[in-house]
């Protein structure tokens, strides 16, 4: 076969010089990274905003109540209903993100099943902590450590370091909130939750630009 | 190689853009034919085409899984393929650093 006739091919798309080559290989990778993502950043961006502003409401309004009662059922409504907005939209963005994808980066039935048991044992544990007196076991970022431990050793796994940090960070905020008191644990969800989320689309948009930079490079 | 030390087998648009595209994935992940052809914007037959010379090289491979009526190909980059494509990106870093 001769492959050097198929570069001035009909139906190939015409000749290539190096320069338009390298353009259309940076344009091409940038395009499948951003088609193929499953957490773009506008989506991260998005959550951080909304997080902040549903905990942040809900820090608002208990962080002047002595002794601490709580968020009222308004406030957990509007919780709930966040909760439930976020993973509606954020199932919708992944379900098309991978549309026809298969393989290795797809979660298995054993590693769900790990991550339901982990996001169930914790609110379990919080719950029975709760029963038996102990106080952080009712503050907001109590439930987060074993969900984020669990999401942590599974990228470890899966030697994805990015899901490594963020599991960890999921773990600190958990950790920090049951210093921060009752009402304080509202705040550290809020803020810590937004800046995970924020970090985690930088290093997105960083990494992508690092490539689009190599490229431009390479084109002078 | 062609004269330039450019592979001229991924050196033609539609068939870089396929490689770039497989490449974007995660290794060991496959892409189906349809979501590939929606992503390359390629007519079926003119996609066959293309993916039938890389997969005659061993830079991709395809398989065809059938569930009841309905079949679905998939393709994904091979290790060779993607040594490939890494050489032709080191080639032209060559051939645009000694412009």
């Amino acid at each position: 076969m001769n492959h050097a006739s198929d570069t001035t091919a009909a139906g190939n798309g015409g000749t290539l010089g190096p320069e338009q080559a390298a353009a259309l290989l940076d344009r091409t990778t940038q395009l499948a990274r951003r088609k193929f993502q499953p957490s773009p950043p506008w989506l991260l961006v998005t959550r951080a905003v909304m997080v902040l502003a549903a905990l942040g409401a809900i820090w608002l309004t208990v962080r002047g109540q002595h002794p601490y009662r709580g968020p009222t059922g308004a406030d957990i409504a509007v919780l709930v209903a966040f909760v439930a907005v976020n993973f509606t939209v954020t199932v919708a963005v992944r379900r098309h993100a991978t549309a026809g994808i298969s393989g290795r980066s797809r979660f298995s039935q054993g590693e769900i099943m790990v991550l339901v048991t982990a996001l169930v044992a914790g609110v379990v544990a919080i719950a029975v902590l709760g029963a038996a007196g102990v106080g952080f076991a009712t503050y907001p970022t109590s439930v987060l450590v074993v969900p984020g431990l669990a999401w942590a050793v599974l990228m470890a796994t899966r030697a994805n370091w990015r899901g490594v940090a963020i599991g960890l960070a999921v773990v600190v905020i958990g950790v920090v909130g049951a210093f921060a008191g009752p009402a304080g644990a509202w705040a550290v969800a809020a803020v810590g939750l937004c800046v995970m989320l924020l970090g985690s689309a930088a290093a997105i948009t960083w990494q992508r630009r690092r490539h689009h930079l190599a490229t431009a490079r390479m084109t002078g | 190689m062609s004269d330039n030390g450019l592979d001229p087998l991924i050196h033609v648009p539609t068939r870089l853009k396929i490689v770039a595209t497989l490449a974007a994935l995660p290794d060991g992940d496959t892409l189906s034919f349809t979501r590939l052809q929606d992503l390359i914007g390629l007519t079926p037959g003119n996609l066959i085409i293309h993916l039938r010379k890389l997969e005659e090289a061993d830079y991709i491979s395809s398989e065809k899984t059938r569930n009841g009526t309905v079949s679905m190909t998939t393709v994904t980059l091979t290790g060779h393929g993607r040594k490939a494509l890494d050489a032709y990106t080191q080639a032209l870093r060559d051939l645009l650093g000694g412009l």
